[in-house]
């Protein structure tokens, strides 16, 4: 069945379109909007959409991708190539936009071009040199892009379809429908298995679902691929957490947090592993860490006063105290434990 | 046995993506057993053709399944609210407005 003539996807394509109607300045809307259309073959109009998505934010990489994906589609190759080279040129380190000029070359028979762009995709991430030596495209030490190697390397051009059926499957997973979701999500990571977000994203739905033991399995493949995706450490360390594998879980926060030290929450979380298996100096530092990050960061705060009254360090376990009834004077536990230790 | 704390914010992350609250500006903390919910209550899905008084209802009915939700997840003692916009009195849900501050949050 095409995409166009399934009601889960016409139902999403109705919600989309009132949504850019009410919100027109939302530029991720748009873009969603031109995906659904592209994949329903409607490619002017999902142009349209787009070119609005980038004025809205010129910055916005995924519609800049899709609109270049846009020209491959429709063979207008030179606006393609201009989109990016200038990307490429925006951030040189990003091994993707090499590979994709050099398919983009190989589509317009510039085979010598088509190789310095594939070498330069292996200079920015060593994932490239695996991938292409699995497609036999890097064969020792040279580049041979035979019909075979090609044949394999367009598989990129499903980019835009990969991430429709990735967005159709959020969208599912968002409304509780987890089934149908890790169908859509099992698409979109059949098109293009080397995107680390499909992985992720169906972990994330497995996880929800209950399913642990396959979240786990999507995770890992996500890390394989992109190793500093701090987030799917973090929901690794849940799906451990769930399962009662609390060293296993406690090793992937720490990563998640070494990953993202930014992220208060994740700081938080760390605190808690660590005050659940008793290293309670540890979790001291952790949860002061998630304060420095957000002083408002209440739960952590109350930890913070609960872990200080343990180790009987009572003036500071006083002081959290007070600060957080200035806070929610309603909180009848934290009153508790102040008059307690008073 | 007290249940870690760990496991039961990753049984309330779970339990939120499956349930029609969107929690994107809601927060949860565990101290102890205790959880606690702060933030501003929206539900994430609702039947566009309900008047007011029906979404009321229906987010009144979805905070107490969600204390219930809350409560029946191992370790789980007691479940303390400080929502923005909700307000809990005497078993009893009532809609507030939110203050200006709370609304910029």
């Amino acid at each position: 069945m095409k995409p166009g003539q399934n009601p889960i996807y016409r139902h999403i394509l109705d919600e989309i379109g009132k949504m850019v109607q009410i919100h027109p300045n939302y530029a991720d809307l748009q873009n969603q909007l031109a995906l659904l259309l592209m994949v329903e073959g409607k490619m002017e109009r999902a142009e349209i959409h787009l070119l609005k998505a980038i004025r809205l934010n010129p910055k916005y990489g995924e519609a800049i991708l899709n609109l270049g994906f846009l020209y491959m589609e429709t063979k207008q190759w030179k606006k393609a190539e201009e989109i990016f080279l200038s990307e490429a040129k925006r951030r040189p380190r990003d091994g993707f936009l090499q590979h994709v000029l050099g398919i983009l070359y190989l589509q317009t028979g510039r085979q010598k071009e088509a190789a310095a762009r594939i070498c330069k995709a292996m200079h920015c991430h060593s994932h490239y040199r695996d991938y292409y030596r699995e497609k036999g495209v890097w064969q020792r030490g040279t580049i041979h892009l035979d019909p075979k190697a090609e044949a394999a390397l367009k598989r990129i051009l499903l980019y835009p379809y990969a991430q429709f059926h990735n967005f159709v499957g959020l969208n599912l997973a968002k409304r509780g429908k987890f089934a149908q979701a890790v169908k859509e999500l099992k698409k979109a990571e059949g098109l293009n298995p080397d995107e680390f977000i499909f992985h992720a994203n169906l972990g994330t739905v497995y996880y929800y679902q209950g399913v642990y033991s396959k979240a786990i399995q999507e995770f890992q493949k996500a890390l394989r691929i992109n190793p500093l995706y701090g987030m799917g450490y973090a929901n690794l360390s849940y799906v451990y957490g769930l399962m009662g594998r609390f060293r296993e879980a406690l090793r992937c926060m720490d990563k998640a947090v070494r990953l993202n030290p930014q992220y208060a929450d994740l700081h938080y979380n760390l605190a808690l592993l660590y005050n659940d298996r008793k290293q309670y100096r540890k979790a001291v530092l952790e949860l002061k860490k998630a304060l420095r990050i957000n002083p408002n960061y209440l739960f952590a705060r109350i930890n913070l006063g609960v872990l200080y009254e343990d180790q009987k360090r009572w003036e500071e376990a006083r002081r959290e105290y007070r600060k957080i009834l200035r806070i929610t004077p309603d909180d009848e536990h934290v009153r508790k434990r102040l008059e307690r230790i008073s | 046995m007290l249940r870690e704390d760990f496991s039961i914010q990753a049984n309330i992350r779970r339990m939120l993506a499956r349930t029609d609250i969107d929690a994107s500006q809601m927060e949860f903390g565990t101290v102890r057993g205790v959880v606690y919910i702060q933030g501003t209550f929206r539900l994430s899905r609702f039947n566009p053709s309900w008047d007011s008084d029906k979404v009321n209802q229906f987010a009144v009915n979805t905070l107490y399944l969600l204390e219930k939700k809350i409560r029946r997840i191992p370790g789980v003692s007691d479940v303390v609210f400080q929502l923005n916009n909700w307000k809990k009195e005497k078993g009893h849900w009532f809609h507030v407005e939110m203050t200006k501050e709370d609304e910029n949050k």
